[in-house]
């Protein structure tokens, strides 16, 4: 580590050929320790899970190390499968929709008219949540949500309802909600990095030209904040693809998704069929990575915590 | 507000123009709302009297805050999440900061493989992670424990610590480095008095970040811990049992702590980010 700093600062004039490739070495050595634990503890245990996909557990929950694809195949021909997955996906996709929805009026109202001292407290209390207990995030809703909370409270203050409603929790919309408020902090960072870079007397240039506000709004602000709009995307629907403490705690039993289907298995020891799966959801994730990885800012959202 | 800011335009504000700005300051305010509800009345209800938390409330009480206090499970609980976040923090903290030199500074392979082998832990959901690491134990016939707990805390948590790190090296003046080697000092020198002091605050961040995130990560602590308890496990299973008044009490205090923490790297890293500015500029 210590051995590069110097000669990476003005590499050409010093660089013999043995000189050259010691420093070269030298500079790659601090990374080793990284890349020897990511392989251990995350690459070789994805490509074990991908071998497990492919055996089964017998009836007594051993593990058998015939080669066969039939947990791929009940995924595909037991509807219960398919129709979790389907459904996780509708799930991720309106999540994803519903944060755009709220995340770019309030990202865009935030550069344009806040000041920028105000706007980077307003984007503290934005990113404060995001790293506070995710676990607890989601609980808190039952504070709203559930028979005593203050939804039920309002409502019956208001007069519109006369006791306690226990339908707004253990349901699809109120996993809806809880999602799209665990996820819309990561929506916001995404689309603000791209905004921070607009300069918005372009729209003004625009409508001077003769576009309306909309026109504009389409033709020159969305091309360029694209990238962000696809990283707020990324950052909202992959999570949701893994996600399983939301339809556990306020999804009711009929809330599951895709993750708690993974992680039932693993509760009965039925490693393989989970991890095939698991592999399946890593598949689609590696696909969309793959698809927008040109657009995807991941220190845009990461690094501004 | 609409008005104050429209002051000091030089462009003339249409009605349209100044109704959008109107309409876009109630929906952040509602958003801000929406952000801080649930955890305003989570807070709220650990202060309520009443055995099942919740409206109308009956009265205000620290009852369940010292009860909460001399809980031994949570004591054990907590005694893990924290051994487990200190050590993780720790590692990765090393070990992404010293990866994060060569990755902004060259003298890898791949560099483009392995920016990516660094971001697809934080992109990968957590069950995936923890699936895996779970498969590979069995196959190993390892027993879980905290080790395995930290071990798989440091997959997502170190790729965090190497991004934070790699942004506050690429905006790294190396001009200064070769101002410490013009004055004598040698390799190991730089590193000790230039280098590393400019990056601290990206390196305590990171540190900072890790632990938090550690001590909240369930997910991949579900998958890889033994009979122990970590302080979301203890969490879940009092929730599964039913709402506990206690359990409100424990995250609002957890919720704090980590407001606290985060708030502390957060002023570390701007006031770094400040400090960088100057000196490069």
């Amino acid at each position: 580590m210590t051995t590069d700093t110097r000669s990476g600062a003005d590499p050409a004039p010093l660089a013999g050929s043995a000189r050259g490739l010691r420093s070269r070495v030298g500079r790659a050595a601090p990374f080793l320790p990284g890349l020897l634990m990511l392989t251990l503890l995350f690459l070789i245990p994805m490509v074990i899970m991908l071998v497990f996909s492919f055996w089964r557990t017998n009836n007594d929950f051993d593990l058998v190390r015939d080669w066969n694809v039939s947990n791929y195949a009940r995924f595909f021909t037991q509807a219960t499968y398919i129709r979790t997955f389907i459904k996780t996906l509708i799930m991720a996709s309106a999540v994803t929709a519903a944060g755009l929805a709220i995340s770019l009026p309030f990202t865009y109202f935030l550069v344009r008219y806040v000041s920028r001292r105000l706007q980077r407290a307003v984007l503290l209390a934005v990113i404060v949540p995001f790293w506070t207990s995710y676990l607890l995030r989601v609980y808190a809703w039952q504070a709203i949500l559930g028979e005593k909370g203050a939804l039920n409270q309002f409502l019956m203050g208001t007069g519109l309802i006369d006791k306690p409603s226990t339908l707004f929790v253990y349901n699809d919309l109120a996993v809806f909600v809880v999602l799209i408020y665990v996820y819309f902090p990561f929506a916001a960072l995404a689309l603000y990095a791209a905004l921070e870079k607009f300069d918005f007397t372009q729209l003004n240039a625009a409508q001077d030209l003769g576009a309306r506000p909309d026109q504009a709004f389409r033709h020159i602000l969305l091309p360029q904040i694209r990238p962000g709009i696809i990283t707020a995307c990324i950052f909202v629907f992959i999570p949701i693809l893994g996600e399983f403490l939301a339809p556990t705690l306020v999804g009711g039993a009929g809330g599951s998704l895709i993750a708690n289907l993974i992680i039932n298995f693993t509760r009965q020891g039925q490693y393989p069929e989970g991890a095939a799966l698991a592999i399946i959801v890593a598949a689609f994730v590696t696909v969309v990575l793959i698809i927008f990885r040109r657009s995807l800012r991941v220190e845009d959202v990461v690094t501004r915590g | 507000m609409a008005r104050g800011t429209s002051a000091l335009d030089t462009m003339p504000v249409s009605p349209l123009a100044r109704q959008t700005r109107g309409l876009l300051a109630i929906l952040a305010g509602a958003t801000l709302v929406f952000l801080y509800l649930p955890i305003a009345f989570l807070i709220l209800f650990s202060f309520e009297e009443a055995d099942t938390p919740g409206f109308p409330i009956t009265g205000l009480t620290l009852h369940w805050y010292e009860k909460m206090l001399s809980d031994s499970g949570i004591h054990t609980a907590l005694f893990n999440s924290i051994q487990v976040a200190v050590i993780v923090a720790i590692l990765a903290t090393i070990i992404g900061t010293m990866a994060a030199f060569p990755l902004v500074r060259g003298g890898i392979r791949f560099p483009g493989a392995a920016r990516i082998l660094f971001t697809l832990p934080i992109m990968i959901p957590g069950v995936l992670l923890g699936l895996g690491l779970l498969v590979f134990i069995t196959l190993l016939k390892i027993k879980l424990g905290l080790y395995t707990v930290i071990a798989g805390h440091l997959v997502f948590t170190t790729p965090f610590v190497v991004l934070i790190v790699a942004a506050r090296l690429q905006g790294f003046d190396r001009r200064l480095e070769w101002a410490a080697a013009d004055l004598g000092a040698d390799n190991r020198k730089t590193l000790r008095y230039v280098v590393l002091p400019l990056i601290a605050p990206a390196i305590v961040a990171g540190a900072l970040l890790s632990v938090t995130l550690s001590i909240d990560e369930f997910v991949v602590t579900f998958f890889t811990i033994g009979p122990q308890l970590t302080l979301p496990l203890f969490i879940i299973t009092q929730i599964k049992f039913g709402v506990t008044p206690e359990v409100n009490a424990l995250a609002t205090v957890i919720l704090v702590g980590t407001l606290s923490v985060f708030g502390l790297g957060t002023l570390l890293l701007s006031g770094g980010r400040r400090f960088g500015r100057r000196g490069t500029e």
